[in-house]
């Protein structure tokens, strides 16, 4: 099998450029995804049906419909809608976060409800309003049990990012296909792609180990 | 004896369709120590918890320094912060060392300047006996010092009243003895307590006052002389005869 490294060389910079854009839209992802899982995750938790319900059904929604067809609502419904035109990176970044809001969401409650009740019962003892209970004794606590599991999504998201090549976000996935359109080759896009999701999972996975030994 | 700091009137208290307390009237004076007994099940731990709130009460009144609880107007914070609790098992907050421990509802709720948390948690820890402790983080004390970090932990908030719910139970028997010594010295320095205890000895030598409960109901109270020498109920006969 011959292997053509001059082609994957030339194609280097817009590989360099598609890195980027995965890296933005999957950082994007999960730091957006983290914020609005945090009120997801909260409305799930509360004792009020009407937040509750709602909230439930957004999980299940978004844990319960394949990542692409969320992509393609929000690419060619949502955006539209909202930007009056479609726009591949905004889409691409809406419809990660999302989805990535859904599994944060329980990543969340899982967290915080894995804290024993005697800690919540002992704060309140002294004095602390919910909000402080939250703030000083639970959430401290918990999140040094979520890093795991927000290292894991964070991995997913990264490798799933690449299906917004599919609405021609420029990502790394997207020049692999442009790649292979041109020259009519498989391995030289596909495994330079598959390198560098690899080489960003593993420095990511290396990463939360030593975040997490730190904490 | 001074007028009741606590006052319960036909407190009631029901899980679903479990009742656990039966509209008891209680009350309890300032600087009193009020020993509670009864056998497990007898609702004497959600009565205590009820005090402060952390059990909501199904029916009657809890006032605490003329202060109801039911009302509205009242803030359960605000009465949380004055009445201190034990728990049995310790609750410290493993996170935090044992100093913030103390420091940390004093400088968030009573505002105090952190040097001056910190020098009332250090006196406090030299009362409790582990001055030495201050750094350490919970885990790595052993049960008895960690209820006396969360015995100076509740009285950093100069609590009015303290509660203790089981405060040895959970405890390896030779431990039992420091926690006790601690609160026996509480009380002779005029602390009112309210203490749910297995611990017999405390309640004949420290308690002003003992409440024998059972199935929801105080069966009978009064002075430990009274109920431990001469009980008058057939079920506080039964229950003394098992634990003494």
């Amino acid at each position: 099998m011959d292997f053509k490294f001059d082609i994957i060389w030339g194609y280097l910079p817009l590989f360099w450029k598609g890195t980027l854009y995965t890296i933005l839209i999957s950082l994007s992802g999960v730091a957006l995804g983290s914020i609005l899982g945090l009120f997801v995750g909260f409305g799930k938790m509360s004792r009020r049906w009407y937040l509750r319900w709602p909230m439930q059904s957004y999980i299940n929604f978004f844990r319960g419909t394949p990542l692409l067809v969320q992509i393609y609502m929000v690419h060619f419904g949502l955006m539209p809608l909202i930007l009056g035109k479609t726009n591949s990176i905004a889409a691409a970044i809406t419809a990660l976060s999302l989805n990535a809001a859904a599994y944060t969401a329980e990543i969340y409650r899982a967290g915080i409800q894995s804290i024993d009740k005697g800690q919540t019962e002992a704060a309140h003892s002294l004095g602390m309003t919910h909000f402080q209970t939250m703030r000083f004794i639970i959430l401290p606590q918990a999140i040094r049990r979520m890093i795991p599991a927000f290292g894991n999504e964070f991995i997913v998201l990264v490798k799933d990012s690449s299906l917004t090549a599919l609405i021609t976000a420029p990502e790394i996935m997207y020049w692999a296909g442009v790649m292979k359109g041109q020259y009519i080759r498989i391995w030289e896009p596909y495994l330079t792609a598959a390198f560098i999701y690899f080489i960003l999972t593993y420095s990511l996975s290396k990463l939360l180990n030593w975040i997490e030994r730190k904490a | 004896m001074t007028s009741p700091i606590i006052e319960i009137k036909g407190l009631s208290k029901a899980f679903g369709s479990n009742v656990v307390l039966k509209k008891i009237d209680a009350t309890v004076s300032s600087q009193e120590v009020v020993v509670v007994i009864g056998p497990s099940g007898s609702g004497k731990s959600t009565f205590l918890r009820c005090i402060n709130l952390l059990e909501a009460p199904t029916g009657g009144e809890i006032i605490i320094e003329g202060q109801s609880l039911m009302d509205k107007k009242t803030s359960i914070t605000g009465i949380r912060a004055d009445v201190g609790m034990v728990f049995q098992q310790f609750n410290l907050f493993p996170h935090l060392t044992v100093l913030d421990n103390i420091t940390l509802a004093p400088i968030q709720i009573r505002k105090l300047p952190v040097a001056k948390a910190r020098e009332k948690a250090l006196e406090l820890l030299k009362k409790v006996g582990l001055s030495d402790k201050a750094n350490m983080y919970p885990p790595s004390l052993s049960g008895g010092q960690q209820q006396r970090v969360a015995i100076a932990r509740a009285l950093a908030m100069e609590p009015k009243i303290m509660l203790f719910d089981e405060p040895t139970s959970a405890l390896d028997p030779e431990m039992v003895g420091e926690v006790l010594a601690v609160m026996k010295q509480l009380a002779k320095e005029g602390m009112t307590m309210v203490v749910v205890t297995h611990e017999m000895g405390f309640a004949r030598e420290v308690g002003d006052r003992v409440i024998f409960m059972e199935s929801g109901y105080i069966v009978e109270q009064g002075s430990p002389a009274q109920l431990f020498e001469n009980p008058q109920q057939e079920r506080t006969k039964s229950f003394l005869s098992k634990v003494l």
